[in-house]
């Protein structure tokens, strides 16, 4: 079975900016953070990718994780100093 | 015979206004014993939170020494602790002390992977005041095999996040994680050669981020001594401090987590 790309929106949680992007199911969560991250020249750092409430495993498939065309996803700095 | 009153005796003690909030347990609170790792900014508001709130026995774990440019965000650090490159543990410990009602806060000046286990086992809850992810992990997998419910509080400019763990059950501080949080970790370690540097970034930091966060994390441990986890926050808490808004995720557990599979 041949899947076909989709769209997904994400969100920059410190800006409220969003861009759309272009995927396959087989793309993780972690290729998302790092797009993103590059798309908004964001400083190396800590970031997760929400879905509703839900914070994404990085590690996951977006077919696994529940993402669908159209779902609006949200980068979110998680911070690390002290 | 019948009970003597007298005018504004309720303000000879010190604990009269918390013991009228119904359900905090003043002594589950006097009597537990917590493991506040890393004394930096963070370390020193959630210090001060919890003597006032009359915590009596604390055990900071830290290595680092003060410096100046920890005076901005850090109150009891002093300029003379700066110039004389005081250990971070032990200036937290001597500032804890003289506001706490019966001070019995000790300081370990060296890194938590140095530190016995015992200093898990021993806790009642573990607090993470920490600056980076290699030491985050190793608290939460420790706080997690010991049975100790882990608060972990994290920061940088006005954005904030706060983890609660609470094992047997649930996700930990390392199931959120993902390969943006393992490449920090490999940049703090870089080898060159046969030299191991340590990356230390400079991270921005401002006192209201931190002192919104350490009154979430210690208000977090006053519950949990007080039995009602049932008031407790479930999973990790978001705050955006330039626009104040909170909001609380879900961070399922990972099956894949290492501190899951051991």
């Amino acid at each position: 079975m041949v899947l076909l790309p989709f769209r997904i929106k994400v969100k920059n949680a410190e800006t409220g900016a969003t861009v759309e992007m272009e995927l396959e199911q087989n793309n993780t969560v972690d290729e998302v953070i790092e797009s993103a991250a590059t798309f908004w020249n964001k400083e190396m750092g800590t970031y997760v990718v929400r879905k509703g409430k839900k914070v994404l495993r990085g590690t996951q498939a977006l077919s696994d994780a529940g993402v669908r065309e159209d779902d609006m996803l949200e980068l979110v700095p998680d911070p690390e100093g002290g | 015979m019948e009970e003597i009153i007298r005018p504004a005796e309720v303000d000879v003690d010190r604990f009269d206004r918390p013991r009228r909030v119904g359900w905090l347990d003043l002594d589950a609170v006097f009597r537990a014993k917590l493991l506040m790792v890393g004394a930096g900014a963070l370390g020193n508001e959630v210090g001060k939170n919890l003597v006032l709130s009359g915590f009596r026995d604390i055990t900071i774990v830290d290595m680092d020494r003060v410096a100046m440019s920890n005076l901005s965000r850090c109150m009891f650090f002093e300029k003379g602790d700066a110039e004389g490159s005081i250990l971070k543990a032990e200036a937290l410990r001597d500032g804890m002390n003289s506001l706490a009602d019966k001070g019995a806060v000790k300081a370990v000046a060296c890194s938590i992977e140095e530190c016995s286990t015992d200093l898990f086992e021993k806790s009642t809850a573990v607090l993470g005041c920490l600056d980076n992810i290699i030491a985050r992990m190793y608290t939460n997998a420790q706080s997690y095999h010991a049975g100790k419910p882990y608060i972990d509080g994290g920061m940088e400019g006005f954005a904030g996040r706060v983890m609660i763990v609470r094992p047997p059950g649930g996700a930990c501080l390392q199931c959120g994680m993902n390969r943006s949080h393992a490449k920090m970790a490999n940049l703090r370690f870089s080898c060159t050669g046969s030299e191991t540097t340590l990356y230390e970034p400079r991270l921005a930091s401002e006192i209201t981020t931190t002192s919104l966060l350490a009154s979430v994390m210690v208000r977090e441990i006053i519950k949990h001594v007080s039995g009602r986890n049932d008031l407790m926050l479930s999973n990790a808490f978001f705050y955006d401090g330039r626009t104040n808004r909170a909001e609380e995720f879900e961070v399922p557990l990972n099956p894949e987590c290492p501190v899951h599979l051991q």
